[in-house]
């Protein structure tokens, strides 16, 4: 029988804001109480949406009110959060304390109060940073600090492993990486005509599968029009790609700050039956666009995984990016042709993508099930099960984090040999102090405040007076199917 | 295309998928993960925990590419990591052919834990301070003597409103030498500009610089209100449009604002805008808001012309010149008349400014503002009107707030007309004349250099010295050797400094910095 556990997803952005770490949480809770577990999430209240709510699966939502200063993240108080925290976690017999996305702060609180509180913790960072520019040293800082005591991180690519690891100083084995995934059924390629009339293609006809030699070739891209989204690349590319290739189109569907240059680019070189601007679409709307090209083109400048990437070859895109952030480790090279970020290459690499599909060479039609084969939303689940497990010491340690138990030089100073991280207030000073002259000794500051208000809460509103939250009836999982599982 | 193997491995049917998939998995197989396999190698390292990033590694390694091996410090450990791998290579091969390598991939099903990390490939791709240029000595400190220069040029102004405050030297003489060192500067200067207009023109290249001298530099010839003022908003020199200016400037006193308004006109002619220069009236119409509106109206129509004639010296070069200098030279002596006698009359005006404050605040205050004059300087001394936010014009106007407050401490008006004068010499026309003299010959930059660090030297050691009437030049010799040997030992060892802490240097580069685009074909519809 695999323990089950109750797990609080914490973070300051969720749904109704659309986002990527947003539907990753919800995807990952739904699959993980598929599996049997208890899934709460834990977010700031936005407009209208406050007090408790309940998603589909039975999900559970709590919306703290807050105040929130820049772009839904909270105002970092450090220490308010911890009576409602303690009471949720209490009401809710949480287990496992879970935060997503790096600049949230009450995830990087919660992750704080939970330790203090005697429970489990694990980290999910979903995006990179640099460590040049004074933001960054800060935010950097301030990881380091939530992420001295954290018993596990997870993160979506490589590349942003090796960067969390370098920016919070972390033990590489404490890091797993967990890729995003896509729910494939709602990215499938174009098939049938009915649905071509479903989904009104205006004037244009469907994109024809195969391609004969004087058809037109759609581009599409789907970002939103910032400068680190490549859209100055893209601004450079299109003209001269156009000129390259006379029967291509293009398809740009998002908003923002570029988007102005993109329109004076097309008056410019009066491109405007060959480029057609959709303005910001919804999420849902994604797949409809996507299915109208046959190449998806990507000049983000960074970017920790590229979900959408991953949604264009499920709809039988053939993909051209920038070899940028996690990009490389994305896709296989079947499906993608690589760039540098420099105009020429990016130009030259939609002209190979091009003549390979003009070629017929590409097997576009096999992408879907194949990358459905790659990333499933229960494939992330069992493997964030696995961390679970390890940090709550179901998988022994040595298996966990390849130890060799018989050596004792082996034992990492950050974990005791309880296998797990020792939750007594003094190694968790020790971890902190460890931070820096200056910052180690606030940050132990912090930590014994924070321990003291916990002291108090316990006398104020001591547990017994916390009421029990009814669980929802959980899933069981089919044991037959998950043989591995211990 | 084939697909690649690890798509066939990974099997579509659940049964296999999430055997597959789950770490415990590979126990059945395989022999169990030993840490040597997963772990980085120097376990015996004396550090406490080597697998973190421990602070010697942002600088034991100061040489810049490190190589992959991040974790080796440097005992011959990274040796041992190649082998070791190896030997687990041969005896995972031995066992089960289906054990693969560890590949830095995301759709490849692996059957590696998810927190296993590769030796070979972990932070492959980090670079450490790839682009850094170390420093060396000598340039340092020859660049740090600009530094040098202003903070002694505060410090003569602070001793001499000692002097006056203390009325141990007479303001008459500190405005009069004052005065005629600028003098002399401006027949310096004068010279030194007939020269480079003589030989400017001849050739196309140097003019270029030439020409940007001019357009720097030509306020100071007009002499000294609105020379000095010119440091006010260097953002402004080169703007055409005038009325960026007034906002440049605070208008922390009307002092400042009215010289300021008055060189809208040479500036916005000096960039041949025809409208201005020719419509003197909406020029100065900006000037409204200063005490001296009606003055400075005939003098902003004076500046006006004297800015063509300089406009023209400048580009048209050196025919009509001499006529043109002559001109440029009566407006400058007609605006430090005007100036002189505006100082003249606010005088009273200021003597009770801040009769109300107490002195400490006084003393706290101007502190606060000659620090802000230090350090926001802009010891660059090119404008070049590149500056987002006008720090120069902070820093020259905390120094004019800084010397009015002061001279608002003065018992008589006289003492207080010569203070505000002298430090207009001081923070508006000297740096000005120190950056042409520093671009025109390094000779003459050392010169003044050592001079200022004497006079600073030797006037803090008589004002420390004390009352003492019969040997006051005895302190002051004191005070000068003192001076050099401490700025010959902050130069040298703030430079030093500087180099020795080079070696903290960790600028860390890798996959996950923002890319930097190339874009060859810049937008021709940019630049409009």
């Amino acid at each position: 029988m695999a323990p089950t556990y109750n797990i609080a997803m914490v973070s300051d952005f969720f749904f109704p804001q659309p986002g990527g770490v947003e539907s990753h949480i919800y995807q990952l809770s739904t699959k993980l109480m598929d599996r049997g577990h208890k899934v709460i999430i834990i977010t700031h209240a936005y407009d209208g949406r406050t007090g408790v709510r309940y998603l589909t699966n039975g999900l559970k939502v709590y919306h703290v009110p807050y105040f929130v200063i820049y772009r839904s993240t909270t105002f970092p108080t450090v220490f308010s959060f911890f009576p409602m925290f303690r009471n949720i976690v209490l009401r809710e017999r949480i287990d496992i304390v879970h935060g997503h996305a790096s600049l949230s702060n009450l995830c990087h609180e919660a992750i704080l109060h939970a330790r203090t509180m005697g429970l489990r913790t694990v980290f999910t960072d979903h995006s990179l940073f640099g460590f040049a520019d004074a933001a960054s040293i800060l935010t950097n800082k301030l990881l380091k600090f939530s992420l001295s005591d954290v018993d596990h991180v997870i993160c979506v690519s490589h590349t942003c492993k090796e960067n969390t690891v370098l920016r919070a100083s972390l033990d590489p084995l404490m890091v797993s990486v967990i890729p995003n995934a896509v729910v494939a059924e709602n990215f499938k390629p174009y098939s049938n005509p009915a649905e071509v009339a479903r989904h009104s293609f205006g004037q244009d006809p469907p994109p024809a599968r195969p391609l004969g030699p004087h058809d037109t070739i759609t581009i599409v891209v789907i970002s939103r029009l910032f400068y680190n989204k490549g859209t100055d690349l893209l601004t450079a590319a299109i003209p001269r790609i156009l000129e390259n290739h006379p029967n291509t189109r293009f398809i740009i569907a998002g908003s923002g700050p570029k988007a102005i240059d993109l329109e004076q680019m097309v008056e410019q070189n009066v491109l405007q039956d060959r480029v057609e601007m959709l303005g910001s679409i919804r999420h849902e709307e994604v797949r409809d666009v996507m299915i109208r090209g046959h190449v998806y083109l990507h000049p983000s400048l960074t970017e920790a995984f590229g979900t959408v990437i991953v949604e264009a070859a499920s709809c039988g895109l053939y993909v051209v990016c920038t070899q940028v952030g996690g990009i490389p480790e994305v896709l296989p090279s079947h499906m993608t042709v690589f760039a540098k970020p420099e105009e020429d290459d990016l130009v030259a690499a939609t002209g190979k993508a091009i003549a390979a599909l003009r070629a017929n060479k590409v097997r576009t039609e096999l992408f879907h099930e194949q990358v459905k084969s790659m990333y499933s939303w229960t494939n992330v689940a069992i493997r964030t099960e696995r961390v679970y497990n390890g940090i709550s010491g179901a998988i022994s340690e040595a298996e966990f984090y390849g130890y060799d138990a018989s050596n004792p030089a082996s034992w990492s100073a950050t974990r005791g040999r309880s296998g797990v991280q020792s939750f007594a207030l003094i190694d968790r000073l020790k971890r902190y102090y460890g931070c820096g002259i200056w910052a180690g000794k606030l940050f132990c500051l912090c930590v014994i405040i924070d321990y003291l208000i916990f002291l108090f809460l316990e006398i104020w509103w001591p547990r017994g007076k916390i009421d029990i939250c009814p669980d929802w009836p959980r899933k069981t999982v089919d044991e037959r199917r998950e043989p591995g599982v211990r | 295309m084939a697909p690649p193997s690890g798509l066939q491995q990974s099997a579509i049917t659940p049964d296999a998928s999430n055997s597959l998939e789950n770490g415990a998995q590979p126990q059945h197989h395989h022999p169990v993960l030993v840490r040597s396999a997963t772990v980085p190698v120097n376990l015996k390292s004396s550090r406490p925990d080597p697998s973190h990033l421990a602070p010697e590694d942002a600088f034991v390694s100061a040489s810049p590419p490190r190589r992959p091996g991040l974790f080796d410090n440097g005992n011959g450990s990274g040796n041992e990591l190649r082998p070791r791998r190896m030997r687990r290579k041969e005896a995972s091969r031995s066992r089960s052919r289906r054990r693969k390598r560890f590949q830095k991939l995301l759709w490849v099903k692996q059957s590696y834990p998810d927190n296993y990390t590769d030796q070979a490939t972990f932070l492959e791709n980090l670079q450490r301070n790839p682009r850094v240029q170390p420093y060396d000595f000598w340039p340092l400190v020859a660049d740090s003597t600009i530094i040098l220069q202003h903070v002694c040029s505060v410090i003569i102004f602070i001793v001499c409103f000692v002097g006056i405050f203390q009325e141990r030297v007479s303001p008459v003489s500190v405005v009069g030498w004052g005065s005629f060192a600028t003098f002399i500067g401006w027949l310096l200067w004068d010279w030194w500009v007939g020269q480079e207009s003589q030989d400017g023109p001849v050739d196309g290249t140097p003019r270029a610089g030439a020409m940007g001298t001019y357009r720097d530099f030509r306020p100071p010839r007009r002499q000294d209100s609105d020379v000095g003022l010119q440091a006010l908003s260097p953002s402004g020199v080169n703007t055409a449009n005038p009325s960026a200016l007034p906002s440049a400037a605070s208008s922390s006193t009307n002092l400042i604002q009215e010289p300021q308004t008055q060189r809208h006109a040479p500036s916005a002619s000096n960039n041949g805008n025809a409208t201005s220069l020719l419509t003197p009236g909406h020029v100065h119409s900006r000037s409204v808001s200063s005490i001296h509106s009606v003055s400075s109206q005939t003098s902003a129509a004076a500046r006006a012309g004297s800015g063509e004639a300089c406009g023209s010296s400048g580009y048209r070069g050196a025919p009509a010149s001499r006529w043109d200098r002559a001109k440029l030279r009566l407006g400058t002596i007609k605006s430090a008349i005007l100036i002189y006698f505006t100082l003249l009359g606010l005088s009273p005006i200021l003597k009770s400014l801040t009769r109300s404050t107490s002195s400490d605040s006084i003393w706290a205050m101007s502190f606060w503002l000659l620090a802000i004059n230090i350090f926001f300087f802009d010891y660059k001394g090119s404008w070049d009107g590149a500056h987002k936010f006008p720090v120069a014009s902070l820093s020259t106007n905390a120094a004019l707030m800084a010397s009015t407050v002061l001279a608002s401490r003065l018992p008589s008006t006289g003492q207080v007309f010569s203070l505000t004068l002298f430090s207009i010499e001081v923070f508006g026309l000297f740096p000005v004349f120190r950056v042409y003299a520093r671009q025109r010959s390094w000779r003459y930059h050392v010169l003044l250099t050592v001079l200022l660090v004497l006079g600073a030297g030797c006037g803090v050691g008589m004002v420390l010295g004390g009352e003492d009437e019969h040997l006051p030049w005895k302190n002051g010799l004191i005070g000068m050797v003192v001076g050099c040997l401490i700025s010959a030992l902050a130069l040298g060892g703030c430079s030093w400094w500087l180099i020795g802490l080079q070696k903290y240097k960790n600028e860390i580069y890798g996959p996950w910095d923002p890319a930097r685009p190339i874009i060859i074909s810049r937008r021709h519809w940019d630049d409009e």
